[in-house]
């Protein structure tokens, strides 16, 4: 995994956005993150994080400014793109499995038989991951059926069936409990590095940015205020949390976010 | 109040029973006409006479009839009317009026003109349940389509889904349970539809029924009506709750379903 920065894969160059009738959220944002690295964007409840997430996936267009990923100009959802929501927002109507298929099946790429060679590379996936996650036995059941450790699983999952080349995750851990939320930490990690996959990765937490990120960002109030490099070595395991350096970068993101607050 | 904690369902029926000898021994006792307020014992006759003798069947069967035409068609084109109008707004503001102004006009006082229409017999009394059915199921859809979960939609135009995709796959489904209440509601006005339809509208059925024993003034039959038309209400209730649990089987309970 080596992040070339001087090619960035996903490139936001001077990206605003106001809702109507509000004052801006995101204003003049550049933001360029190289391929294959995992990028965490940290700030206060309504600084624009979660609107910056959703501008990079395409679901809301900039006043201003642009999006673009692998080159192209991101003017409608791509996909290209895998995004996991705040809460896992599975169908409750259909079973495990079909969830995860769910990107696969609205694209046409498995019809509703179980043939074709596309489709069949999707299953094998959709059953790589689920076995990946621990999730294999409950391929058949339903997602009141599983704990929300589990749901947020099938979400990531669902994310990755189609080899995105890019995964935007809007705080998808924030409900879970501590211990699991660690454990998804560090299957989340081994995924994708296994994948070699680009993240964004929007929190509140900074322990969880240092954990997972090659490169975290602050902002505050719409406005992008640092970009620090995290050279903590990889892949990363439980004890990084509690050696020194770790706690020396969220001191450092800490104060980062303190200046210039209220 | 212990035993009733205990044995709830024996105590239920223990006051049934408990109440129908009250009212049998107060008719024995007070000498009532069994013109006004027939016994249990002559109305348990009468029903018992008219099902061995099968006087009652073809009234049941018709009722029966009537009851199932008129929700199949009027809870489809109430849903088929909420979907156009959950989905298109400009419908919407047209025609929402209109919708508003037919839910006031009280249904049953059309079953005449609909005599005119349509002649006696079965079709008044059908169109008349389907009508009473269409409003529920309209109202309930409708609603249902416009508060999908916003996230949800989000994903599917993040998978970009095509609008009959997130129609069918996400917005229908996920109104479900909105969609079955609608159809729990209209089963129970559809009967009111259905008998009273008959009053008026037709010769046959257990709403004209009880028409003909008032003008022969057979009041224990008339009770006897009274307690099959109940009996059919509390079935087909029924039936739809379970249909209604296996349909929403995997949804998660917001305390709404029974």
């Amino acid at each position: 995994m080596t992040p070339a920065l001087d090619s960035p894969f996903l490139n936001l160059q001077g990206v605003s956005y106001t809702y109507p009738g509000w004052p801006p959220v995101v204003q003049g944002v550049d933001w360029r993150l190289a391929r294959g690295a995992f990028h965490c964007l940290v700030g206060r409840s309504g600084c624009g994080k979660t609107t910056l997430l959703k501008l990079a996936a395409g679901l809301l267009q900039p006043d201003s400014g642009g999006v673009w990923l692998d080159g192209q100009a991101v003017t409608q959802p791509s996909p290209m793109a895998g995004f996991v929501f705040q809460s896992p927002t599975l169908l409750d109507w259909l079973t495990i499995w079909d969830n995860v298929l769910l990107p696969a099946q609205l694209r046409g790429k498995v019809s509703g038989k179980l043939s074709g060679l596309v489709g069949q590379k999707v299953r094998d996936k959709a059953a790589t991951l689920l076995d990946a996650m621990g999730l294999s036995a409950y391929a058949q059941q339903y997602p009141y059926q599983l704990s929300g450790g589990q749901q947020s699983r099938v979400a990531i999952a669902r994310a990755l069936v189609l080899d995105p080349a890019v995964l935007l995750m809007d705080e998808p851990f924030a409900a879970l409990d501590a211990i699991t939320r660690e454990e998804l930490q560090m299957e989340l990690l081994n995924l994708c590095r296994s994948q070699n996959s680009t993240v964004m990765f929007v929190t509140h937490d900074i322990t969880e940015a240092v954990f997972l990120a090659d490169r975290v960002v602050v902002m505050d109030r719409g406005v992008m205020t640092r970009d620090v490099a995290i050279d903590l070595p990889r892949p990363r395991t439980g004890a990084v949390r509690y050696s020194v350096e770790f706690n020396q970068l969220c001191a450092h993101l800490r104060a980062a976010m303190d200046v210039g607050a209220p | 109040m212990k035993l009733l904690q205990q044995f709830p369902k024996t105590v239920a029926w223990v006051m049934l029973l408990v109440l129908l000898s009250l009212w049998e021994g107060c008719v024995q006792w007070l000498d009532f006409s069994p013109l006004v307020l027939p016994a249990p014992s002559l109305v348990v006759a009468a029903l018992w006479r008219g099902l061995i003798t099968g006087y009652l069947w073809p009234h049941m069967a018709q009722t029966a009839l009537e009851l199932v035409l008129g929700l199949g068609l009027g809870c489809s084109l109430g849903f088929l009317g909420g979907v156009v109008l959950g989905e298109s707004a400009l419908t919407r503001r047209l025609l929402m009026p209109y919708v508003v102004t037919s839910q006031v006009v009280p249904k049953l006082a059309l079953v005449p003109l609909f005599i005119v229409w349509f002649g006696f017999g079965t079709t008044p009394t059908v169109v008349i349940t389907a009508l009473i059915c269409f409003f529920p199921l309209l109202e309930n859809t409708m609603t249902g389509l416009e508060h999908v979960d916003a996230q949800r939609l989000e994903l599917f135009r993040m998978l970009g889904a095509s609008r009959s995709q997130t129609l069918w796959r996400l917005k229908i489904p996920a109104c479900l349970p909105g969609i079955w209440a609608g159809i729990r509601v209209a089963v129970v006005l559809a009967l009111v539809g259905a008998v009273v339809g008959e009053f008026v509208g037709s010769s046959k059925g257990l709403g004209a029924l009880i028409i003909a024993t008032q003008g022969s003034m057979d009041t224990p039959l008339m009770f006897a009506v009274l307690f099959l038309i109940t009996l059919m209400g509390l079935v087909t209730y029924h039936i739809t709750l379970a249909l209604e649990r296996y349909a929403l089987r995997t949804y998660v309970r917001k305390g709404n379903v029974e």
